[in-house]
């Protein structure tokens, strides 16, 4: 928070993950994403009466290989709660949910922040079933209760994040646990991850929390980053405009949105009473009792984890901790990756340009690399160019322009067929323009002389731009050095 | 025909003595002569029960098997679902709903050749002991009109009384089957919590209710829970036990079972009443059983305990009759929270209304702990109790209800009403199989009923010892004389 340096953020992340079951957490409706409303219903989905839930299997497992892959403790006893509120979309207008015996208790993530590895606690890591969803048209609402019982873990944090950067780390590595275990699709336009955070500030060196207040369904870890942001500048401002009154006054307890276009958190309500769900066991399901047994079968099927993963990069391919975070963050984007390397030795320079090059490239689209059609192996081979001397970083910057408004297309085969990133690697070509530059530069060429190690960069630069950069630069460094001797 | 039990009339049928279009148009011509007064029958499938027993006539001119119930008219308390009927549930917010799928129970006894015959009526919601809480119409007791049948199951207890159909299915909750079977003067089982399965029973308190049979004998009531009382995948609260076989050791008798009676918790009873269950004790004696006196004091409690327990699970249950997706929306509402009040204002009925307030009171912050969490460690202390009482006996006798039927109208104060269920309550609180039969008339006529508790589980010893009862007190042959016409 160098922003506000006598100020500190706490921060707590409550992030819901729909599970990739094929069914649904009480029924035997698909769990399906984007069908037509109201079909992938049944009789539980809808609230009928006479209908009764019954506990999916898969969900209990993928919530115990979360649970196992933060190393939390695993209860084994949980049990599933009624919380009542009365809203269209909630079929039965109470939610079953996991009240005060959750499946997970406790935990730690650990996400990379500027470089350096830090630690957050998890609290607890719960199962519930999602609502239906709301459709609003001109003069009445409908509900698709299509996605009304879709699994759902809410993962809750300590009120251990102190940054928005942090927030975002640590939403990030919960997102890439969940993709690595294959529990969750976790995408955020579909709503299948969603982010709420609870956000206060105080003066650095005060131990007792001041009033917080909740942002909702930030859709995007830039939207949640920017949201803290002003949510921090708000209530910094807030305190500091306001010296002199009691500090519980300041911020009132309330759920806020973040308007994208406006740039600021909108208050939806205030909080002046806690809300009363009037939670109470569910007494149409029996508790979920677990051996010993199955939570170590759980804990040893878990594949390689993005921690472990990230660690192992730094170690064996030499990536920067900071860049093997974010590459290893996204399940896709990592075995795009690891399919590119597979075809290309060069670990650090292909981490570049999936991170830098390309992911700049996409910024303004929808798409991203690995959606965009540009196959790994073209990627590889684009590096490989490079490094062998085929083309030079300033045409492999173009060569990658066409890839991405060609996807498909071979970057070997974009360079051969445009005769603009073909190479100057004649020496005798080169050597023409290296004396021709030396015999226009003659000041650079005493300055070198005397001493001035710069002058020769600027030649090489020269040259560079002659041959509008397809010179291999190792050659005009070799016949700059050896033509300079003799002038 | 009507005399005749169940197993009987399947026999008939099987036999080729009768066809099973002829049972059904006879039992059809009763429902429609008979229940204009008693007014058991909310629905009747006329045509559709016609319909099944000419496929039945036609399936056993192929000789094709035919199942434990074939031919034989049964019919269903309104909270349980068959599929494409009415299920009101005996409110008028349900009139319009029709169930999207049968119940397990429908399914399995169907699966037998059973024919569905009609839907019964009932309290709201199966919330009262008396069936005057049905928002739609009046039922009457056959043995007296002016009297009430009881409740909630009081149009299956009825309709199976009158002998309008040899079986009848009802929930109980907190006596709600065997109430009014006792008042009814006919047989009224309540298994084991999780014996049968709840899927397709629309819910008032999840963690009480069962659906159970209403016969005019023990043998039938043990042949219906042969087909239902099995496991079922759709509820999760469904018992893990096999499938038992309950007629084969009928026969045996009672010789050397201990029966447990809390004298002491039936001090005050009313003498009449009091005197017809020692009577009852008497006759077990007769039949070789022993008698032991159990401490039961802590039944006390039973009542606050289920009024908690019961409307906080009903509150929650309840809330799904919104009026956005089904049910009868209120004309009246034109923004969202005026479909819902206005819906269930005039969608539900005061004894409803009244449970729901409580139900949502007991578990409001603040005063669960006081209400819902002190009523579950009573609950839990109940079920101990029973434990142990049940290292002394094999099983416990109490009368079903410290009251005949009462005139209709004639009970106006709710906790009065509660309290008839003192006997009857502490059996759901504890998951326990019990049963109800006639055990004789009271002084004004009207007949009353013994209850058999067991442990859980232990639903054949509890239909074993009632029939071996019945089979000495023969009180469950005796019909109202209304019923008697042919």
């Amino acid at each position: 928070m160098s922003d506000y340096p006598e100020w500190e953020t706490v921060i707590g992340l409550e992030i819901h993950a729909e599970l990739n079951t094929k069914s649904k957490l009480f029924s035997t409706a698909p769990n399906r994403f984007g069908d037509e409303p109201n079909t992938n219903i049944t009789e539980v989905c809808t609230g009928q009466p006479g209908a009764l839930p019954v506990l999916n299997k898969e969900a209990v497992r993928k919530a115990v290989q979360l649970g196992c892959a933060i190393n939390g403790q695993v209860a084994k006893f949980s049990k599933f709660d009624r919380k009542s509120y009365f809203y269209p979309d909630s079929p039965r207008n109470f939610q079953i949910t996991q009240y005060d015996q959750p499946i997970v208790i406790g935990g730690t993530v650990i996400a990379e922040v500027d470089g350096v590895e830090k630690s957050f606690a998890v609290n607890r890591v719960h199962l519930e079933d999602d609502a239906g969803m709301l459709k609003h048209f001109s003069n009445f609402a409908g509900v698709d209760y299509n996605r009304a019982g879709v699994p759902l873990v809410e993962i809750v944090s300590e009120p251990c994040i102190h940054s928005p950067k942090e927030a975002v780390a640590y939403a990030m590595a919960i997102r890439a646990i969940l993709m690595y275990i294959d529990a969750s699709d976790c995408n955020m336009e579909e709503g299948s991850l969603r982010m709420d955070a609870n956000i206060s500030v105080r003066k650095k060196g005060e131990t007792g929390l001041r009033n917080k207040i909740e942002i909702k369904n930030m859709n995007s870890f830039s939207n949640m980053e920017l949201a803290l942001h002003a949510e921090i500048a708000r209530q910094v401002r807030a305190y500091e405009n306001n010296p002199s009154a009691p500090i519980h006054t300041v911020i009132a307890q309330a759920t806020y949105r973040w308007d994208p276009d406006k740039k600021e958190t909108v208050m939806m309500r205030r909080k002046e009473h806690a809300d009363d769900y009037r939670y109470f066991p569910e007494p149409d399901l029996v508790p979920i009792i677990l051996t010993d047994q199955y939570i170590e079968e759980m804990r040893q099927s878990l594949p390689e984890l993005p921690l472990q993963r990230e660690r192992r990069y730094v170690r064996e391919l030499n990536l920067s901790p900071d860049s093997s975070f974010h590459l290893v963050s996204d399940k896709p984007t990592v075995e795009y990756f690891e399919k590119a390397l597979n075809v290309c030795g060069n670990a650090r320079s292909l981490c570049n340009w999936i991170l830098v090059e390309f992911a700049g490239r996409f910024r303004e689209s929808s798409a991203n690399l690995v959606t965009s059609g540009i196959l790994p192996e073209h990627l590889a081979h684009l590096v490989n160019m490079i490094d062998d001397g085929t083309i030079t970083g300033k045409i492999a910057k173009q060569v990658a322009d066409d890839m991405v408004s060609h996807p498909g297309k071979d970057s070997r085969k974009i360079v051969s067929e445009n005769p603009d990133y073909q190479p100057v690697g004649d020496r005798a070509s080169l050597e023409a323009f290296v004396l021709e530059v030396i015999s226009e530069n003659p000041q650079s060429l005493a300055d070198y002389k005397a001493g001035k190690d710069r002058a020769f960069g600027f030649l090489v630069g020269q040259v560079m731009k002659k041959t509008k950069g397809k010179a291999n630069p190792a050659i005009v460094n070799e016949l700059l050095t050896e033509k300079i001797k003799n002038f | 025909m009507h005399q005749l039990s169940a197993r009987e009339l399947r026999q008939r049928f099987l036999k080729g003595e009768t066809t099973a279009e002829n049972i059904v148009k006879y039992f059809l011509e009763r429902i429609d002569r008979l229940d204009k007064d008693i007014g058991a029958f909310l629905a009747v499938f006329h045509q559709s029960a016609l319909a099944k027993a000419r496929h039945l006539d036609e399936k056993k001119a192929q000789g094709a098997p035919l199942g434990k119930l074939a031919g034989v008219p049964v019919a269903f308390k309104d909270n349980i679902h068959v599929r494409g009927e009415i299920s009101s549930c005996g409110s008028k917010f349900l009139t319009n709903y029709r169930a999207p799928f049968n119940s397990t129970v429908t399914d399995l006894i169907e699966a037998e050749d059973a024919i569905v015959i009609g839907k019964t009526n009932c309290d709201e919601f199966a919330m009262g002991s008396s069936t005057e809480n049905s928002a739609l119409q009046v039922t009457h007791n056959p043995w007296n009109l002016n009297v009430v049948p009881g409740g909630s199951s009081g149009g299956s207890a009825a309709a199976v009384a009158a002998r309008l159909c040899p079986i009848a299915f009802g929930s109980d909750t907190g006596g709600s089957i065997r109430q009014p079977a006792a008042l009814c003067g006919i047989v009224g089982f309540k298994p084991t919590y999780g014996r049968v399965s709840r899927y397709g029973l629309v819910a008032f308190g999840s963690s009480l209710d069962q659906i159970g049979p209403l016969t005019t004998n023990v043998e039938d009531a043990a042949l219906v829970m042969e087909i239902i009382g099995r496991q079922c995948e759709k509820d999760s609260t469904s018992l893990s036990a096999p499938p038992e076989s309950y007629l084969e050791t009928f026969t045996n008798g009672i010789a050397g079972m201990r029966i447990g009676v809390p004298w002491d918790f039936l001090k005050g009873l009313r003498p009449e009443v009091l005197a017809n269950f020692q009577a009852s004790i008497d006759m077990l004696k007769e039949q070789g059983a022993e008698i032991v006196d159990v401490d039961l004091s802590i039944m006390k409690h039973a009542i606050p305990v289920y009024y908690i327990i019961a409307t906080a699970e009903a509150s929650t249950n309840l809330a799904r009759f919104d009026g956005i997706r089904y049910g009868v929306r209120s004309a009246r509402a034109k923004t969202l929270d005026e479909v819902y009040d206005y819906s269930k204002e005039e969608g539900y009925g005061p004894e409803v209304k009244r449970r729901i307030l409580l139900g949502t009171y007991v578990l409001s912050a603040g005063y669960q702990d006081a209400y819902y969490k002190k009523a579950q460690k009573v609950r839990t202390l109940m079920i101990r109790r029973f434990k142990e009482i049940f290292h002394d006996c094999h099983l416990v006798a109490t009368p079903v209800s410290p009251i005949e039927a009462f005139g209709i109208g004639a009970i106006k104060d709710p906790l009065e009403m509660y309290l008839a269920d003192i006997f009857t309550i502490p059996v759901n609180l504890c998951g326990l199989p019990a049963v109800s039969v006639p055990s004789g008339f009271s002084p004004a006529g009207l007949p009353l009923g013994l209850q058999l508790i067991g442990p859980q589980k232990h639903d054949k010893n509890v239909l074993h010892a009632a029939y071996t009862f019945d089979q000495a007190a023969k009180f469950s042959s005796k019909m109202p004389p209304l019923a008697k016409q042919g």
